[in-house]
Protein backbone atom coordinates (compact mmCIF):
# COMPACT_ATOMS: atom_id res chain seq x y z
CA UNK A 1 0.00 0.00 0.00
CA UNK A 2 1.35 3.49 -1.14
CA UNK A 3 1.93 6.59 1.20
CA UNK A 4 -0.98 8.04 -1.02
CA UNK A 5 -3.46 5.34 -0.09
CA UNK A 6 -2.56 6.40 3.07
CA UNK A 7 -2.99 9.94 2.17
CA UNK A 8 -6.14 9.54 1.24
CA UNK A 9 -7.32 7.30 3.95
CA UNK A 10 -6.79 10.08 6.00
CA UNK A 11 -8.27 12.84 3.90
CA UNK A 12 -11.62 10.60 3.65
CA UNK A 13 -11.73 10.28 7.72
CA UNK A 14 -11.65 14.28 7.25
CA UNK A 15 -14.51 14.79 4.75
CA UNK A 16 -16.59 11.65 6.73
CA UNK A 17 -15.66 13.21 10.00
CA UNK A 18 -19.26 12.68 11.21
CA UNK A 19 -19.58 9.34 10.12
CA UNK A 20 -15.91 8.21 11.72
CA UNK A 21 -16.81 9.39 15.03
CA UNK A 22 -20.05 7.62 14.90
CA UNK A 23 -18.04 4.37 14.24
CA UNK A 24 -15.51 4.51 16.35
CA UNK A 25 -17.65 5.88 19.39
CA UNK A 26 -19.55 2.45 18.42
CA UNK A 27 -16.88 0.59 18.50
CA UNK A 28 -15.38 1.73 21.51
CA UNK A 29 -18.21 0.96 23.65
CA UNK A 30 -18.63 -2.61 22.41
CA UNK A 31 -14.55 -2.49 23.39
CA UNK A 32 -15.32 -1.06 26.44
CA UNK A 33 -18.39 -3.57 27.62
CA UNK A 34 -16.30 -6.54 26.48
CA UNK A 35 -13.12 -5.57 28.21
CA UNK A 36 -15.40 -5.13 31.39
CA UNK A 37 -16.58 -7.68 31.25
CA UNK A 38 -13.36 -9.53 30.86
CA UNK A 39 -11.90 -6.93 33.93
CA UNK A 40 -14.65 -8.47 36.21
CA UNK A 41 -13.48 -12.05 35.13
CA UNK A 42 -10.06 -11.78 35.65
CA UNK A 43 -10.57 -10.22 39.22
CA UNK A 44 -13.19 -12.26 40.29
CA UNK A 45 -11.34 -15.56 39.28
CA UNK A 46 -8.48 -14.11 41.10
CA UNK A 47 -10.65 -13.40 43.96
CA UNK A 48 -12.12 -17.16 44.25
CA UNK A 49 -8.14 -18.27 43.75
CA UNK A 50 -7.18 -16.09 46.20
CA UNK A 51 -9.75 -17.96 48.69
CA UNK A 52 -8.59 -21.58 47.65
CA UNK A 53 -5.10 -20.64 48.75
CA UNK A 54 -6.23 -19.72 51.77
CA UNK A 55 -7.11 -23.60 51.89
CA UNK A 56 -5.20 -25.16 54.80
CA UNK A 57 -5.05 -28.59 56.77
CA UNK A 58 -4.02 -28.13 60.40
CA UNK A 59 -2.99 -30.94 62.11
CA UNK A 60 -3.47 -31.02 66.10
CA UNK A 61 -1.01 -33.05 67.73
CA UNK A 62 -1.04 -35.35 70.68
CA UNK A 63 0.27 -33.47 73.96
CA UNK A 64 3.86 -34.38 74.92
CA UNK A 65 4.98 -34.38 71.39
CA UNK A 66 8.65 -33.72 71.35
CA UNK A 67 10.60 -31.27 69.06
CA UNK A 68 12.47 -35.01 67.15
CA UNK A 69 8.96 -36.32 67.37
CA UNK A 70 7.50 -33.20 65.35
CA UNK A 71 10.52 -33.13 63.25
CA UNK A 72 9.80 -36.59 61.76
CA UNK A 73 5.69 -35.61 61.60
CA UNK A 74 7.53 -32.77 59.04
CA UNK A 75 9.44 -34.75 56.83
CA UNK A 76 6.73 -37.26 56.25
CA UNK A 77 4.53 -34.66 54.88
CA UNK A 78 6.70 -32.94 52.99
CA UNK A 79 7.69 -36.33 51.65
CA UNK A 80 4.12 -36.22 50.09
CA UNK A 81 5.50 -33.38 47.94
CA UNK A 82 2.08 -31.64 48.27
CA UNK A 83 3.10 -28.89 51.16
CA UNK A 84 4.20 -25.31 50.22
CA UNK A 85 4.72 -24.17 53.63
CA UNK A 86 4.22 -26.18 57.25
CA UNK A 87 4.29 -24.10 59.95
CA UNK A 88 4.55 -25.18 63.35
CA UNK A 89 1.81 -23.40 65.92
CA UNK A 90 2.52 -23.81 69.53
CA UNK A 91 -0.37 -23.90 71.90
CA UNK A 92 0.69 -20.84 73.48
CA UNK A 93 1.27 -19.24 70.98
CA UNK A 94 -2.40 -20.78 69.67
CA UNK A 95 -3.75 -19.42 72.94
CA UNK A 96 -2.42 -15.64 72.62
CA UNK A 97 -3.76 -15.58 68.87
CA UNK A 98 -7.38 -16.94 69.91
CA UNK A 99 -7.19 -14.12 72.62
CA UNK A 100 -5.85 -11.62 70.15
CA UNK A 101 -8.87 -12.69 68.19
CA UNK A 102 -11.93 -12.05 70.67
CA UNK A 103 -10.57 -9.29 72.01
CA UNK A 104 -12.79 -7.67 74.60
CA UNK A 105 -14.29 -10.61 75.60
CA UNK A 106 -10.60 -12.07 76.66
CA UNK A 107 -11.85 -12.38 80.25
CA UNK A 108 -13.97 -15.39 78.81
CA UNK A 109 -10.74 -17.35 79.13
CA UNK A 110 -9.42 -15.90 82.49
CA UNK A 111 -11.87 -18.43 83.97
CA UNK A 112 -9.61 -21.51 82.49
CA UNK A 113 -6.53 -23.10 84.87
CA UNK A 114 -4.92 -24.32 81.62
CA UNK A 115 -4.37 -23.68 78.29
CA UNK A 116 -6.95 -25.78 76.29
CA UNK A 117 -5.47 -25.53 73.13
CA UNK A 118 -3.37 -28.03 71.72
CA UNK A 119 0.40 -27.47 69.16
CA UNK A 120 -0.80 -28.02 66.03
CA UNK A 121 1.03 -27.91 62.23
CA UNK A 122 -0.60 -25.93 59.84
CA UNK A 123 0.01 -26.87 56.26
CA UNK A 124 -0.44 -24.93 53.22
CA UNK A 125 -0.94 -26.19 49.79
CA UNK A 126 0.89 -26.04 46.77
CA UNK A 127 -0.87 -24.11 43.85
CA UNK A 128 -1.11 -27.40 42.05
CA UNK A 129 -3.19 -29.04 44.93
CA UNK A 130 -6.53 -27.83 44.51
CA UNK A 131 -9.19 -30.35 44.18
CA UNK A 132 -11.26 -32.01 46.86
CA UNK A 133 -9.93 -35.56 46.16
CA UNK A 134 -5.99 -34.10 46.54
CA UNK A 135 -7.13 -32.27 49.67
CA UNK A 136 -8.94 -35.05 51.54
CA UNK A 137 -6.45 -37.53 50.37
CA UNK A 138 -3.48 -35.23 52.06
CA UNK A 139 -5.96 -35.03 54.96
CA UNK A 140 -6.05 -38.51 55.54
CA UNK A 141 -2.86 -39.67 55.21
CA UNK A 142 -1.61 -36.74 57.74
CA UNK A 143 -4.35 -38.23 60.11
CA UNK A 144 -2.65 -41.49 59.69
CA UNK A 145 1.08 -40.53 61.04
CA UNK A 146 1.42 -40.94 65.28
CA UNK A 147 1.09 -38.38 67.09
CA UNK A 148 -1.71 -36.85 65.37
CA UNK A 149 -4.85 -36.26 67.45
CA UNK A 150 -7.06 -34.67 63.95
CA UNK A 151 -7.21 -33.16 61.12
CA UNK A 152 -8.92 -30.29 60.75
CA UNK A 153 -9.72 -28.73 57.19
CA UNK A 154 -12.55 -27.19 55.35
CA UNK A 155 -14.25 -29.93 53.91
CA UNK A 156 -17.93 -29.12 53.41
CA UNK A 157 -17.31 -25.79 52.49
CA UNK A 158 -14.56 -26.89 50.05
CA UNK A 159 -16.53 -28.66 48.14
CA UNK A 160 -19.76 -26.10 47.92
CA UNK A 161 -17.09 -23.93 46.87
CA UNK A 162 -15.44 -25.68 44.30
CA UNK A 163 -18.53 -26.30 42.89
CA UNK A 164 -18.91 -22.20 42.55
CA UNK A 165 -16.20 -21.83 41.05
CA UNK A 166 -16.21 -24.22 38.49
CA UNK A 167 -19.60 -23.10 37.82
CA UNK A 168 -18.58 -19.43 37.50
CA UNK A 169 -15.61 -20.32 35.46
CA UNK A 170 -17.66 -21.97 32.37
CA UNK A 171 -20.91 -19.30 32.58
CA UNK A 172 -18.10 -16.80 32.39
CA UNK A 173 -16.69 -17.96 29.47
CA UNK A 174 -19.66 -18.76 27.80
CA UNK A 175 -20.64 -14.95 28.40
CA UNK A 176 -17.49 -13.86 27.19
CA UNK A 177 -17.74 -15.83 24.35
CA UNK A 178 -21.10 -14.39 23.98
CA UNK A 179 -19.71 -10.78 24.41
CA UNK A 180 -17.26 -11.32 21.98
CA UNK A 181 -19.48 -12.63 19.79
CA UNK A 182 -21.53 -9.03 19.86
CA UNK A 183 -18.74 -7.14 20.20
CA UNK A 184 -17.45 -8.77 16.23
CA UNK A 185 -21.03 -8.51 15.19
CA UNK A 186 -21.27 -4.59 16.08
CA UNK A 187 -17.85 -3.42 14.63
CA UNK A 188 -18.34 -5.60 11.16
CA UNK A 189 -21.69 -4.04 10.80
CA UNK A 190 -20.68 -0.42 11.80
CA UNK A 191 -17.87 -1.12 9.22
CA UNK A 192 -20.76 -2.19 6.51
CA UNK A 193 -22.94 0.56 7.67
CA UNK A 194 -20.18 3.28 6.39
CA UNK A 195 -19.38 1.64 3.43
CA UNK A 196 -23.05 0.92 2.55
CA UNK A 197 -23.22 5.11 2.93
CA UNK A 198 -20.63 5.83 0.99
CA UNK A 199 -21.60 3.00 -2.20
CA UNK A 200 -22.42 5.83 -4.37
CA UNK A 201 -18.96 7.80 -3.42
CA UNK A 202 -17.11 4.42 -4.30
CA UNK A 203 -19.55 3.86 -7.71
CA UNK A 204 -18.52 7.84 -8.64
CA UNK A 205 -14.59 7.05 -8.13
CA UNK A 206 -14.60 3.76 -10.36
CA UNK A 207 -16.73 5.74 -12.84
CA UNK A 208 -13.58 8.03 -13.55
CA UNK A 209 -11.73 5.08 -13.98
CA UNK A 210 -10.24 4.12 -10.33
CA UNK A 211 -8.85 0.20 -9.99
CA UNK A 212 -9.69 -2.09 -7.51
CA UNK A 213 -6.75 -1.15 -5.41
CA UNK A 214 -7.19 2.17 -5.73
CA UNK A 215 -10.35 1.74 -4.33
CA UNK A 216 -9.94 -0.37 -1.32
CA UNK A 217 -6.56 0.53 -0.12
CA UNK A 218 -7.57 3.78 1.76
CA UNK A 219 -11.28 1.63 2.91
CA UNK A 220 -9.07 -0.89 4.31
CA UNK A 221 -6.88 1.69 5.94
CA UNK A 222 -9.84 3.52 7.74
CA UNK A 223 -11.56 0.58 8.44
CA UNK A 224 -8.53 -0.93 10.45
CA UNK A 225 -7.95 2.58 11.83
CA UNK A 226 -11.45 2.40 13.38
CA UNK A 227 -10.79 -1.10 14.62
CA UNK A 228 -7.42 0.46 16.64
CA UNK A 229 -9.10 3.67 17.70
CA UNK A 230 -12.20 2.31 18.47
CA UNK A 231 -10.40 -0.47 20.96
CA UNK A 232 -7.76 1.88 22.07
CA UNK A 233 -10.74 4.42 23.33
CA UNK A 234 -12.78 1.58 24.83
CA UNK A 235 -9.76 0.29 26.86
CA UNK A 236 -8.30 3.56 27.46
CA UNK A 237 -11.46 4.52 28.89
CA UNK A 238 -12.14 1.41 31.21
CA UNK A 239 -8.71 1.58 32.46
CA UNK A 240 -9.39 5.51 33.72
CA UNK A 241 -12.95 4.03 34.86
CA UNK A 242 -10.70 1.78 36.64
CA UNK A 243 -8.35 3.70 38.20
CA UNK A 244 -10.63 6.22 39.56
CA UNK A 245 -12.98 4.07 41.39
CA UNK A 246 -11.17 1.03 42.41
CA UNK A 247 -8.86 2.60 45.27
CA UNK A 248 -12.34 3.60 46.98
CA UNK A 249 -13.22 -0.08 47.37
CA UNK A 250 -11.55 -1.15 50.44
CA UNK A 251 -10.30 -4.72 50.40
CA UNK A 252 -9.60 -5.22 53.74
CA UNK A 253 -9.92 -7.65 56.78
CA UNK A 254 -11.14 -10.87 55.66
CA UNK A 255 -10.35 -9.96 51.34
CA UNK A 256 -6.88 -8.25 52.72
CA UNK A 257 -5.22 -11.14 50.67
CA UNK A 258 -6.81 -9.76 47.44
CA UNK A 259 -5.76 -6.62 45.39
CA UNK A 260 -7.40 -6.05 42.34
CA UNK A 261 -6.13 -5.48 38.93
CA UNK A 262 -6.42 -4.12 35.33
CA UNK A 263 -6.38 -6.72 32.58
CA UNK A 264 -3.07 -7.32 32.01
CA UNK A 265 -1.49 -5.60 29.08
CA UNK A 266 -0.70 -8.01 26.78
CA UNK A 267 -4.36 -9.16 26.54
CA UNK A 268 -5.28 -5.59 25.85
CA UNK A 269 -3.02 -5.09 23.25
CA UNK A 270 -4.77 -8.47 22.06
CA UNK A 271 -8.26 -6.95 22.14
CA UNK A 272 -7.09 -3.69 20.34
CA UNK A 273 -5.49 -6.03 17.52
CA UNK A 274 -8.42 -8.28 17.84
CA UNK A 275 -10.84 -5.04 17.03
CA UNK A 276 -8.20 -4.08 14.00
CA UNK A 277 -8.49 -7.44 12.48
CA UNK A 278 -12.48 -7.39 12.52
CA UNK A 279 -12.89 -4.33 11.48
CA UNK A 280 -10.11 -5.30 7.92
CA UNK A 281 -12.40 -8.73 8.12
CA UNK A 282 -16.17 -6.49 8.08
CA UNK A 283 -13.94 -4.54 5.51
CA UNK A 284 -13.30 -7.67 3.53
CA UNK A 285 -17.23 -8.25 3.25
CA UNK A 286 -18.88 -5.30 3.16
CA UNK A 287 -16.42 -4.91 -0.28
CA UNK A 288 -17.13 -7.82 -1.85
CA UNK A 289 -21.02 -7.31 -0.82
CA UNK A 290 -21.66 -3.65 -1.71
CA UNK A 291 -18.80 -3.03 -4.50
CA UNK A 292 -18.91 -6.31 -5.78
CA UNK A 293 -15.20 -6.35 -6.01
CA UNK B 1 -5.88 -5.88 -24.96
CA UNK B 2 -7.13 -6.97 -28.33
CA UNK B 3 -6.25 -3.50 -30.75
CA UNK B 4 -8.19 -2.73 -34.05
CA UNK B 5 -7.01 -1.59 -37.01
CA UNK B 6 -6.40 2.19 -36.51
CA UNK B 7 -8.29 4.92 -38.57
CA UNK B 8 -10.51 8.11 -37.67
CA UNK B 9 -13.54 6.05 -36.01
CA UNK B 10 -12.90 6.34 -32.24
CA UNK B 11 -16.15 4.31 -31.53
CA UNK B 12 -18.01 1.55 -33.39
CA UNK B 13 -21.14 -0.17 -32.59
CA UNK B 14 -21.83 -3.11 -34.24
CA UNK B 15 -25.43 -5.06 -34.05
CA UNK B 16 -25.22 -4.15 -29.93
CA UNK B 17 -28.07 -4.91 -27.97
CA UNK B 18 -28.52 -4.50 -24.48
CA UNK B 19 -31.85 -6.68 -22.53
CA UNK B 20 -32.76 -5.69 -18.92
CA UNK B 21 -34.55 -8.40 -18.66
CA UNK B 22 -36.95 -9.01 -21.35
CA UNK B 23 -36.89 -5.73 -21.28
CA UNK B 24 -34.41 -4.33 -25.05
CA UNK B 25 -33.47 -1.17 -23.89
CA UNK B 26 -31.33 -1.36 -27.07
CA UNK B 27 -31.52 -3.42 -30.14
CA UNK B 28 -29.44 -4.33 -32.83
CA UNK B 29 -27.64 -0.63 -33.21
CA UNK B 30 -24.59 -0.09 -35.60
CA UNK B 31 -22.77 3.19 -36.02
CA UNK B 32 -19.36 4.64 -35.81
CA UNK B 33 -18.24 8.02 -34.34
CA UNK B 34 -15.15 10.03 -35.86
CA UNK B 35 -12.60 11.26 -33.71
CA UNK B 36 -13.47 14.77 -32.78
CA UNK B 37 -17.15 14.67 -34.20
CA UNK B 38 -19.78 16.59 -31.80
CA UNK B 39 -22.78 13.89 -31.94
CA UNK B 40 -25.94 14.15 -29.97
CA UNK B 41 -27.79 11.50 -28.84
CA UNK B 42 -31.31 12.46 -28.94
CA UNK B 43 -35.09 10.84 -28.61
CA UNK B 44 -37.87 9.94 -26.42
CA UNK B 45 -37.65 9.13 -22.81
CA UNK B 46 -36.83 5.49 -22.67
CA UNK B 47 -35.64 5.14 -26.06
CA UNK B 48 -32.21 3.96 -24.67
CA UNK B 49 -29.95 7.29 -24.42
CA UNK B 50 -28.69 6.46 -21.13
CA UNK B 51 -28.30 2.66 -21.85
CA UNK B 52 -25.94 3.76 -24.53
CA UNK B 53 -24.01 6.05 -22.71
CA UNK B 54 -23.76 3.57 -20.05
CA UNK B 55 -22.47 0.72 -22.52
CA UNK B 56 -19.57 2.47 -23.87
CA UNK B 57 -17.88 3.50 -19.97
CA UNK B 58 -18.90 0.21 -19.52
CA UNK B 59 -20.76 1.22 -16.70
CA UNK B 60 -23.12 -1.85 -18.02
CA UNK B 61 -22.23 -4.42 -20.63
CA UNK B 62 -23.90 -5.10 -23.67
CA UNK B 63 -26.03 -8.47 -24.66
CA UNK B 64 -24.88 -8.62 -27.96
CA UNK B 65 -22.88 -7.14 -30.13
CA UNK B 66 -19.46 -5.20 -30.12
CA UNK B 67 -18.18 -2.23 -29.01
CA UNK B 68 -14.85 -1.45 -30.04
CA UNK B 69 -13.23 1.95 -28.54
CA UNK B 70 -10.10 3.80 -29.38
CA UNK B 71 -9.32 0.47 -31.40
CA UNK B 72 -9.57 -1.48 -28.19
CA UNK B 73 -12.54 -4.14 -28.63
CA UNK B 74 -14.74 -4.13 -25.38
CA UNK B 75 -15.53 -7.94 -25.36
CA UNK B 76 -11.47 -8.97 -25.14
CA UNK B 77 -11.44 -6.92 -22.07
CA UNK B 78 -10.67 -8.25 -19.06
CA UNK B 79 -12.46 -6.69 -15.48
CA UNK B 80 -9.12 -5.35 -14.57
CA UNK B 81 -8.59 -3.63 -17.90
CA UNK B 82 -12.06 -1.73 -17.17
CA UNK B 83 -10.25 0.76 -15.16
CA UNK B 84 -7.58 1.56 -18.05
CA UNK B 85 -10.69 2.01 -20.23
CA UNK B 86 -12.97 4.32 -18.35
CA UNK B 87 -9.61 6.78 -18.04
CA UNK B 88 -9.83 7.56 -22.07
CA UNK B 89 -13.75 9.38 -21.00
CA UNK B 90 -14.54 12.12 -19.42
CA UNK B 91 -18.69 11.41 -18.13
CA UNK B 92 -21.04 13.91 -17.47
CA UNK B 93 -24.19 12.88 -15.85
CA UNK B 94 -27.72 14.98 -15.36
CA UNK B 95 -27.54 14.41 -11.57
CA UNK B 96 -23.73 15.73 -11.46
CA UNK B 97 -22.14 12.59 -9.54
CA UNK B 98 -20.61 14.91 -7.49
CA UNK B 99 -19.12 14.02 -3.99
CA UNK B 100 -20.69 15.47 -1.66
CA UNK B 101 -18.29 15.34 1.27
CA UNK B 102 -14.88 15.94 -1.10
CA UNK B 103 -14.45 19.87 -1.82
CA UNK B 104 -14.88 21.20 -5.40
CA UNK B 105 -11.02 21.08 -5.75
CA UNK B 106 -10.62 17.63 -3.85
CA UNK B 107 -13.97 16.08 -6.85
CA UNK B 108 -11.54 17.36 -9.60
CA UNK B 109 -8.57 16.03 -8.85
CA UNK B 110 -9.52 12.46 -7.97
CA UNK B 111 -9.26 11.99 -11.68
CA UNK B 112 -5.67 13.00 -11.20
CA UNK B 113 -5.36 10.98 -8.34
CA UNK B 114 -6.67 7.86 -10.76
CA UNK B 115 -4.64 8.61 -13.23
CA UNK B 116 -1.47 8.58 -11.11
CA UNK B 117 -0.30 12.73 -12.06
CA UNK B 118 2.32 13.82 -9.68
CA UNK B 119 1.02 15.11 -6.87
CA UNK B 120 3.04 18.46 -7.31
CA UNK B 121 1.16 18.52 -11.08
CA UNK B 122 -2.44 18.14 -9.38
CA UNK B 123 -2.92 21.19 -8.01
CA UNK B 124 -1.96 23.44 -11.22
CA UNK B 125 -3.75 21.31 -13.30
CA UNK B 126 -6.99 21.51 -11.01
CA UNK B 127 -7.20 24.67 -10.89
CA UNK B 128 -6.68 25.33 -14.94
CA UNK B 129 -9.55 22.82 -15.55
CA UNK B 130 -11.18 25.15 -12.89
CA UNK B 131 -10.36 28.24 -14.75
CA UNK B 132 -11.76 26.99 -17.68
CA UNK B 133 -15.12 26.41 -16.65
CA UNK B 134 -14.98 30.05 -14.38
CA UNK B 135 -15.59 28.14 -10.73
CA UNK B 136 -11.72 28.42 -9.44
CA UNK B 137 -13.30 30.90 -6.67
CA UNK B 138 -15.40 27.97 -5.06
CA UNK B 139 -12.90 25.10 -5.52
CA UNK B 140 -12.72 25.23 -1.40
CA UNK B 141 -16.53 24.73 -1.34
CA UNK B 142 -18.34 21.30 -0.71
CA UNK B 143 -20.42 20.72 -3.86
CA UNK B 144 -23.93 20.34 -1.75
CA UNK B 145 -23.57 24.62 -1.00
CA UNK B 146 -23.43 25.06 -4.96
CA UNK B 147 -26.32 25.76 -7.10
CA UNK B 148 -27.08 22.76 -10.12
CA UNK B 149 -25.52 24.97 -12.99
CA UNK B 150 -22.27 25.24 -11.20
CA UNK B 151 -22.40 21.79 -9.55
CA UNK B 152 -22.43 21.13 -13.39
CA UNK B 153 -19.39 23.14 -14.17
CA UNK B 154 -17.03 21.42 -11.38
CA UNK B 155 -18.50 18.39 -13.40
CA UNK B 156 -17.31 19.55 -16.48
CA UNK B 157 -13.93 20.04 -14.96
CA UNK B 158 -13.71 16.97 -13.69
CA UNK B 159 -14.93 15.16 -17.28
CA UNK B 160 -11.95 17.40 -18.90
CA UNK B 161 -8.86 17.70 -16.40
CA UNK B 162 -7.66 14.09 -17.31
CA UNK B 163 -7.48 15.70 -20.66
CA UNK B 164 -9.40 12.40 -21.89
CA UNK B 165 -10.02 11.27 -25.87
CA UNK B 166 -13.96 10.96 -25.64
CA UNK B 167 -16.40 13.29 -23.37
CA UNK B 168 -19.61 11.27 -22.70
CA UNK B 169 -22.54 13.70 -21.37
CA UNK B 170 -25.92 12.00 -20.10
CA UNK B 171 -28.58 14.79 -20.22
CA UNK B 172 -25.59 17.59 -18.97
CA UNK B 173 -28.08 20.39 -18.58
CA UNK B 174 -31.26 18.26 -17.97
CA UNK B 175 -31.91 19.84 -14.66
CA UNK B 176 -30.39 23.50 -15.42
CA UNK B 177 -31.76 26.84 -16.18
CA UNK B 178 -31.40 28.00 -19.41
CA UNK B 179 -28.73 29.87 -18.63
CA UNK B 180 -26.84 27.76 -16.96
CA UNK B 181 -27.43 25.12 -19.58
CA UNK B 182 -26.38 27.64 -22.52
CA UNK B 183 -23.28 28.26 -20.37
CA UNK B 184 -22.52 23.87 -19.55
CA UNK B 185 -22.86 23.77 -23.76
CA UNK B 186 -20.54 26.65 -24.73
CA UNK B 187 -17.90 24.39 -22.43
CA UNK B 188 -18.32 21.46 -24.29
CA UNK B 189 -18.22 22.81 -27.40
CA UNK B 190 -14.91 24.22 -26.06
CA UNK B 191 -13.65 20.95 -25.33
CA UNK B 192 -14.41 20.01 -29.06
CA UNK B 193 -12.79 22.39 -30.24
CA UNK B 194 -9.34 21.13 -28.56
CA UNK B 195 -9.97 17.97 -30.21
CA UNK B 196 -12.34 16.12 -27.53
CA UNK B 197 -15.03 13.65 -29.39
CA UNK B 198 -18.31 14.41 -27.66
CA UNK B 199 -20.99 12.81 -26.93
CA UNK B 200 -24.44 14.11 -25.85
CA UNK B 201 -28.00 12.13 -24.74
CA UNK B 202 -30.21 15.00 -24.52
CA UNK B 203 -34.21 16.31 -25.18
CA UNK B 204 -32.69 19.85 -25.13
CA UNK B 205 -33.87 20.74 -28.73
CA UNK B 206 -32.40 24.43 -28.21
CA UNK B 207 -29.13 22.89 -28.23
CA UNK B 208 -29.21 20.60 -30.75
CA UNK B 209 -30.83 23.16 -33.11
CA UNK B 210 -27.86 25.81 -32.51
CA UNK B 211 -24.96 23.23 -32.04
CA UNK B 212 -23.19 21.78 -35.28
CA UNK B 213 -23.12 18.16 -34.30
CA UNK B 214 -24.42 15.13 -35.75
CA UNK B 215 -27.77 13.81 -34.25
CA UNK B 216 -28.40 10.55 -33.88
CA UNK B 217 -32.06 9.50 -32.33
CA UNK B 218 -32.86 6.55 -31.38
CA UNK B 219 -36.73 5.47 -31.25
CA UNK B 220 -37.67 2.43 -28.85
CA UNK B 221 -33.87 1.32 -28.86
CA UNK B 222 -33.40 1.54 -32.67
CA UNK B 223 -31.58 3.84 -34.75
CA UNK B 224 -34.56 6.35 -36.37
CA UNK B 225 -34.24 5.24 -40.07
CA UNK B 226 -35.42 8.37 -41.35
CA UNK B 227 -32.30 9.88 -39.98
CA UNK B 228 -29.98 7.14 -41.49
CA UNK B 229 -31.79 7.73 -44.37
CA UNK B 230 -30.92 11.65 -44.62
CA UNK B 231 -27.37 10.90 -42.94
CA UNK B 232 -26.98 8.80 -46.33
CA UNK B 233 -28.48 11.52 -48.68
CA UNK B 234 -25.99 14.22 -47.21
CA UNK B 235 -22.90 11.83 -47.56
CA UNK B 236 -22.18 10.98 -44.07
CA UNK B 237 -21.90 7.74 -44.54
CA UNK B 238 -18.84 6.21 -43.20
N1 LIG C 1 -31.25 -1.05 -14.79
C1 LIG C 1 -32.35 -1.21 -15.54
N2 LIG C 1 -33.19 -2.23 -15.28
C2 LIG C 1 -34.29 -2.42 -16.01
N3 LIG C 1 -34.66 -1.64 -17.03
C3 LIG C 1 -33.87 -0.60 -17.33
C4 LIG C 1 -32.68 -0.33 -16.61
N4 LIG C 1 -32.11 0.77 -17.14
C5 LIG C 1 -32.90 1.17 -18.16
N5 LIG C 1 -33.96 0.34 -18.29
C6 LIG C 1 -35.01 0.42 -19.29
O1 LIG C 1 -34.41 0.56 -20.56
C7 LIG C 1 -35.10 1.48 -21.34
C8 LIG C 1 -34.16 2.55 -21.82
O2 LIG C 1 -33.74 3.30 -20.71
P1 LIG C 1 -32.79 4.56 -20.81
O3 LIG C 1 -32.52 5.03 -19.44
O4 LIG C 1 -31.64 4.20 -21.67
O5 LIG C 1 -33.71 5.60 -21.59
P2 LIG C 1 -33.40 7.10 -21.94
O6 LIG C 1 -33.49 7.21 -23.41
O7 LIG C 1 -32.16 7.55 -21.29
O8 LIG C 1 -34.64 7.83 -21.28
P3 LIG C 1 -34.73 9.26 -20.58
O9 LIG C 1 -34.78 10.25 -21.68
O10 LIG C 1 -35.99 9.22 -19.82
O11 LIG C 1 -33.52 9.40 -19.74
C9 LIG C 1 -36.22 2.03 -20.48
O12 LIG C 1 -37.43 1.37 -20.85
C10 LIG C 1 -35.83 1.68 -19.08
O13 LIG C 1 -36.97 1.41 -18.31
MG1 LIG D 1 -31.65 8.84 -19.73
Amino acid sequence: MSMLAAKRALTDIVNNKFLNIVSILTISLSVFILSAFILFFINATDFLDGWRKGVRIIAYMADGVSEEQRQVMVDAIQTSDAAEDIKFVSKEEAYKELKQNIGEQSSLLDGLDKNPLPDSLEITLKDGVRSQEDIEKLANRISGLPNVDDVEYAQKWLHRFNGVYNLFKVTGGVLASIFFIATLLIIANTIRMIMFSRREEIEIIRIVGADENFVKYPLYIEAVLQGFLGGVIGIVTLFLAFVLTVPGLSMEGAFSFFEMRFIPVKFSLAIVLCSMMIGWIGCYFSIRKFLKL
Amino acid sequence: MFVMHKDNTIIRMFRVSKRYGKMEALSDLTLEIRNNEFVFITGPSGAGKSTMIKLLYMGEIASEGAIIIDGVYMERITRKQIPHLRRKFGVIFQDFKLIPTKTVFQNVALVLEVLGVKPKEIQPRVMEALERVGIDDRAGELPPVLSGGEKQRVAVARAIVGEPKIILADEPTGSLDPDSASHIFQLLQEAHATGTTVVVATHDQHMINTGHGRVIRLVKGHLNPDDEARRIERGMDP
